[in-house]
């Protein structure tokens, strides 16, 4: 039997201390032992995106990292985004209905993580920059047309109302 | 796709680090060095890479570095491949080690990706290993001994496998910074972009009066290890930059190649080819950046 | 049934339509943005245990013996199912044709990697990995078949003893003068096509939590399935149960692409719960699962065919052999991809004769599954590659070759040599609109001009039909039984008049729910967003298949318009009674109200009408029942038997689009790289735009994966070599060019609002359209290339043999 190590993890604002095993990812502790479900499993091997988080303000694969490397990190997951009291949803989110940027959502919740880090650096970025950030997140159902509008439209909307939505909503 | 069960230890200090790895080699433990992750968790999952015992160097905040000294860029190994992405002073000084970086997977493989796990890794596909031929990259490893410095053409082995001891760690890649005047490139193929490279080429030369002199070429992807093209060098060394020598130097260079891996996306025929194509392409971005 | 049901949109009860035809947002989205839906592996059940299963290395292999006793006794494991445990408790499953299916563990040998040994249960997922490495099976190597040809090579080994042969089924379809067509033909062309395998590979893969009632003998299924019903009835014959105790409820999928829904593995996640005394058991398929032994491999295809034609073009005759690997048994449905291209065998032509020659076998690759199309995307590559070389025999120009022998715009609806009709169409709007958007000789001039400077550039002009709205007789020659696939919808209404819409099927993208939402809105004229659709478990939902064969749009469709008609009439009912005891037919329903014909400002609306009902019995005419409440199932009209040449109307509906692509091949390195790709379909009446045109996209990128990156690729002797996705490469955003893209719309003359079948749409024609503009690239080189994917290393090497590589 290996030693539990602990772990303490912020996520959305909120910290979490937990005692787990090492070889669990940060993938699957969100999922199930914070009960996180939005950030979705694809390959466990680092190349659909699907699993993609923000670690301390950087995209990352969640389930290339594990639960005990994330100790002291602050984590965003897709559940970070909307407002907690009113539920609305941050431009991003409204961006990819509006340009029906998803069809069965599997992928969404990466690419929106993805996308979160992209506007936060790059507030104009052209369709290469869109295309170079994005270019880790597969999709299966959308050839892809509607999310490089979706992002146009989230970058639009963000600089309009001042640049500073490009983050999670505080908790 | 979950692995095999694991211990894990994340020391506060390189010395610490390799005092643990000493311990699990004297007791015979099967120990590994996590860095980034980024190669290391999916042979995890898969079951292929099954150690009793993970010592992550994330905490180690003093190997988290890219400082200028003289006529050397030294990077600390657990600098993320990002910051080296993100580094004026990689940009400025080694354009082809960041062109190289920017080639590797995508953005969040850069995030948490070191620099140092590439040269550790030693995948044949992978980039660094071949600027580290071209460009005399030095690494250097502390481990129960002390410190040691390693030229890149003895610190790759074969495939997958470098000469770094159990209880040794890599702390610091030291990059040559690129001369000024010297034409550079770097170009691989991949079937769909950010795959590891079925063939790539990095190459470097000076120009002079017309001439190119000093003449740097190493292949990736393709054999056990990056592999310098010395009959490619030899070819083009002293010659006129024209697109004939290129072509020439070249077709020496794919000629000699010791017979390239064979897997399902390309044959050693096709690699030979790539190769071929990849250096003429090169020699010729190179030249055309030389000054 | 379907034939009083609105035939347009400008046919329902409002006089300015307001959702259908429009690209609405969907009202899918908001919860999949959030990431609050319910995929599968987001459920738990109390005191869950999960599983992991013990897979065979050896393609082909006798188990001598598997002891479990290490793995039983590791702490957290909870239960262990051995093969002895599955012949006692479950049998083989039944496939179509009948006699080729296994149990959900191999019990006496395995037949190909993959196949479940054994499996466990435990407290965690990782431990039930470690567990499984404590089983020790001793298998008895045997000699495997590694691919089609060596299984019909004298002395292979006979994979299944009881069939004593490894042929599934070999069947000839004759259907006119065949011999004579050819016989007679100015020119005929011939060529060979090999399809190597690819596969669906949603980003989410299989999964289901299973709990089995040992009192109640009753099973609880959740999962991502495409089909539940179906699941339901096909999980209570291998696990011997009564059919109305399998209850399964369908979980929002990630995407699908064919069959989603693991037979073996609901089997054993079930058989686990059983042995483990009835705790829950989920089993989540990781993606080294999918890809080696999931729902993920199709197509494995050996073509000789051949096209025969008069002097001027015209096509008479088309003959197709069909060597087709299914892999080792038939579980997975992977035999109606031989059956299906019957729907739409000659295409858009008029061509007279045609000839089905099949082959069908058993090797020890992986069961094949079905995959987008199933079954034409391969058919059609090699149909269009062969007009296209006809068209450079006759030198006709694609285009020209294609619109001479097009189905002309009065012969619809047209039965083709096959047997099934195709209900409308007007191939050469189609083809005039496309070349118009791509600006064809303007295309032609610039690849004559980078054929000047020695590039390879080619263009190609590909169209096909896209068979939509399935039938189970499209299948009969395969085995599978029956006429008339449900699609039911129960639509009603509460006190205060909001509907809520109830079906059988869960979501996987296509965006069903907002179009059912779309149609009742505008049926009742209420908001859109007042309206909720919700999926119900197999125990109470009304008669249903879900999706599949690009029918769900249509059937739903019709589904919803059904019981909305009974509402309304019932709604009537009480109208009329309530304005004075009216005759019924003296009211209309217009723009959301139930109105008096001849005094229109006098009237109720739908939550008025619903209200008395169900608040005022005593307002109700005698015997009527307080029950805003209608269900409707819909079925294709019209559908028969087939004939012994597999000849029936099976497909409903028949979409079509031509593509036009121009590609450019690097010399050099075989790449093909995509500079142009335009799209013109036709797809009826398109119910929502905005998610008609994302199938179109996102098809177009499957059939870019499929012509030039995809591939399982296995060794001679059936060891899979493609087994993780650094391998199996799925398209990112820099590999799928963004199409240019119009329409046209010939409404279908048999559906509910005109709409045909579309969800499948461009992967029948995009392998067919890229494949063509790299044979285009090449011809003058004289190379072609006949094997797909048509990747770098292949087109290469096409190329150095010509002497003709960079």
């Amino acid at each position: 039997m290996t030693t539990r190590q602990r772990t303490t993890v912020t996520v959305n604002g909120r910290v979490h201390e937990r005692e787990v095993e090492p070889r669990l990812t940060l993938a699957d502790f969100l999922r199930h032992e914070l009960h996180l479900g939005g950030t979705h499993v694809g390959c466990e091997h680092g190349v659909c995106g699907v699993c993609n988080v923000l670690i301390d303000g950087r995209v990352s694969r969640s389930c290339l990292t594990l639960a005990v490397q994330a100790d002291g990190a602050q984590v965003t997951t897709i559940e970070g985004l909307r407002n907690r009291e009113t539920g609305q949803l941050h431009p991003i989110q409204q961006a990819f209905i509006d340009e029906h940027g998803l069809q069965c959502g599997f992928c969404t919740p990466g690419f929106i993580m993805t996308t979160l880090e992209l506007l936060a650096e790059n507030a104009n970025p052209s369709d290469d920059a869109i295309k170079d950030a994005l270019g880790g997140n597969l999709c299966r159902c959308t050839g892809y047309e509607n999310i490089l509008k979706s992002v146009r439209l989230a970058a639009r909307r963000l600089r309009e109302a001042g640049g500073s939505g490009a983050q999670a909503h505080p908790a | 796709m979950k692995s095999a069960p694991f211990d894990y230890h994340a020391p506060q200090t390189v010395e610490s680090a390799v005092a643990l790895l000493q311990r699990f080699e004297s007791e015979g433990i099967d120990s590994k060095v996590l860095a980034g992750g980024q190669s290391l968790m999916p042979m995890l999952a898969m079951r292929v890479a099954r150690p009793q015992v993970l010592v992550d160097l994330g905490r180690i905040a003093a190997l988290d570095y890219i400082r200028a000294e003289n006529e050397v860029l030294a990077i600390g190994a657990m600098t993320s491949k990002r910051a080296a992405e993100d580094s004026a002073l990689v940009r400025e000084r080694q354009p082809l080690f960041h062109a190289a970086t920017r080639l590797i997977g995508h953005r969040p493989i850069r995030n948490r990706g070191t620099v140092g796990g590439s040269f550790a890794h030693a995948d044949p596909a992978a980039e660094y290993p071949a600027v580290a031929l071209v460009q005399g990259i030095q690494m250097k490893a502390l481990g129960p001994h002390g410190v040691r410095v390693i030229p890149a053409r003895e610190f790759f082995v074969t495939y997958m496998t470098t000469c770094l001891e159990a209880a040794e760690v890599l702390t610091e890649v030291r990059i040559p910074v690129l001369h000024g005047g010297t034409g550079w490139s770097i170009q691989e193929f991949v079937k769909r972009h950010g795959d590891l490279a079925l063939a790539g080429i990095v190459a470097t030369l000076r120009k002079v009066k017309g001439v190119c002199e000093d003449v740097r070429i190493a292949a990736f992807g393709v054999n056990a290890t990056a592999v310098r093209l010395a009959a490619a060098e030899a070819a083009l060394q002293g010659q006129p930059a024209t697109p004939e020598n290129f072509a020439r130097a070249a077709a020496l260079g794919a000629e000699a190649l010791e017979e390239p891996i064979a897997d399902v996306h390309a044959t050693p025929a096709y690699r030979r080819q790539l190769i071929r194509v990849y250096t003429g392409r090169c020699l010729i971005e190179a030249a055309a950046r030389a000054t | 049934m379907g034939t009083d049901l609105p035939g347009l949109p400008e046919q329902l009860p409002t006089s300015s339509v307001r959702y259908v035809g429009r690209p609405v947002k969907r009202i899918e989205d908001p919860a999949l943005v959030t990431g609050t839906a319910e995929f599968i592996d987001n459920f738990s059940l109390p005191n869950m245990a999960h599983c992991a299963i013990l897979r065979s290395p050896h393609p082909h292999a006798r188990i001598v013996r598997v002891d479990t006793s290490a793995a039983e006794a590791l702490e957290g494991v909870v239960a262990v199912l051995t093969p002895e445990d599955v012949r006692r408790w479950a049998t083989a499953h039944v496939t179509s044709p009948a006699g080729w299916g296994r149990h959900c563990v191999a019990t006496d040998k395995v037949l190909f990697v993959g196949e479940p040994v054994a499996a466990v249960a435990a407290t965690s997922r990782a431990l039930a990995e470690d567990a499984c490495e404590l089983i020790e099976v001793e298998y008895q190597v045997l000699p495997p078949i590694g691919a089609a040809p060596a299984a019909l090579a004298a002395g292979a080994p006979v994979l299944w003893e009881e069939h004593g042969t490894n042929v599934i089924q070999s069947r000839t379809y004759d259907w006119g003068d065949v011999d004579r067509v050819f016989a007679e033909a100015d020119h005929v062309v011939t060529n060979s096509f090999r399809w190597n395998r690819c596969g669906a590979n949603p980003t989410e893969t299989f999964g289901c939590v299973c709990q089995w009632d040992l009192t109640d003998h009753s099973l609880l299924i959740h999962g991502s399935y495409q089909v539940p019903g179906f699941w339901a009835l096909a999980r209570s014959i291998s696990l011997n149960l009564p059919a109305n105790k399998v209850k399964v409820v369908g979980h929002p999928q990630g995407g699908a692409f064919g069959g989603k829904g693991g037979a073996r593995a609901t089997d054993i996640a079930a058989l686990l719960s059983r042995k483990s005394w009835g705790l829950p058991v989920k089993y989540t398929e990781d993606r080294m699962e999918y890809l080696l032994a999931g729902f993920s491999q199709s197509w494995d295809r050996r073509y000789e065919a051949a096209l025969a034609l008069q002097a001027d073009g015209t096509m008479t005759g088309f003959k197709v052999k069909l060597l087709d690997d299914q892999g080792a048994t038939t579980e997975t449905y992977g035999t109606i991809s031989v059956a299906k291209p019957l729907a739409a065998f000659t295409g858009n032509y008029r061509i007279e004769a045609a000839r089905y020659d099949t082959t069908l076998v058993v090797t020890n690759r992986a069961p094949t599954a079905p995959y987008r199309g199933y079954g034409p995307p391969p058919h059609f590559c090699v149909l269009e590659n062969l007009v296209d070389m006809a068209a450079r025999k006759l030198a006709l120009d694609p285009a020209e070759i294609r619109r001479r022998n097009y189905i002309r715009l009065d012969q619809f609806p047209y039965t083709i040599p096959s047997g099934n009709e195709y209900d409308s169409g007007d191939y050469e709007a189609i083809l005039e609109k496309v070349l118009a958007l791509a600006d064809y000789s303007a295309l032609r001039r610039e690849q004559a001009a980078a054929r000047a400077q020695g590039r390879l550039v080619g263009i190609s002009v590909v169209n096909t039909v896209e068979p939509g709205v399935f039938d189970w007789n499209a299948y009969a020659t395969v085995g599978v039984q029956g006429v008339g696939v449900p699609e039911g919808a129960r639509v009603s209404v509460d006190i205060l008049g909001n509907i809520t819409i109830v079906v059988g099927f869960n979501l996987q993208g296509q965006g069903q729910f907002t179009v059912a939402a779309q149609v009742a809105a505008d049926y009742f004229g209420v908001e859109m967003s007042s309206i909720k659709v919700t999926s119900a478990p197999t125990d109470s939902a009304p008669p249903h298949f879900g999706q599949g064969g690009s029918r769900l749009g249509v059937a739903i469709t019709g589904a919803v318009l059904g019981a909305c008609r009974k509402l309304e009439a019932d709604c009537k009912r009480v109208v009329a009674h309530l304005m004075g005891g009216l005759p019924v037919d003296a009211i209309e329903l217009m723009d959301g109200r139930f109105r008096i014909k001849a005094n229109p400002s006098v009237g109720m609306t739908l939550a008025e009408a619903a209200g008395t009902m169900l608040g005022r019995s005593d307002l109700l005419p005698p015997g009527m029942e307080p029950n805003p409440t209608a269900t409707s199932v819909w079925t294709a009209p019209n559908r028969n038997v087939p004939d012994e040449q597999g000849r029936c109307r099976s497909y409903l509906t028949a979409a079509s689009a031509t593509h036009v692509v121009m590609v450019e091949v690097d010399r050099e390195s075989g790449r093909t790289e995509i500079l142009r790709y335009f799209i013109v379909d036709d797809c009826g009446t398109r119910l929502n735009p905005a998610t008609v045109e994302g199938q179109l996209q996102g098809a177009v990128a499957q059939g870019v994966g499929a012509a030039l990156l995809e591939e399982y690729v296995y060794d001679d002797g059936a060891n899979p070599l493609v087994t993780t996705f650094a391998d199996y490469l799925v398209p990112s955003i820099h590999e799928v060019p963004i199409s240019q893209r119009d329409f046209t719309v010939t409404p279908s003359p048999v559906t509910p609002l005109g709409a045909k079948g579309c969800g499948e749409g461009a992967m029948h024609t995009t392998p067919a359209a890229i494949i063509c503009a790299i044979n285009d690239a090449l011809a003058p080189l004289g190379v072609e290339i006949t094997e797909t994917p048509a990747t770098p290393l292949r087109v290469w090497t096409a190329l150095a043999r010509a002497g003709a590589a960079g």
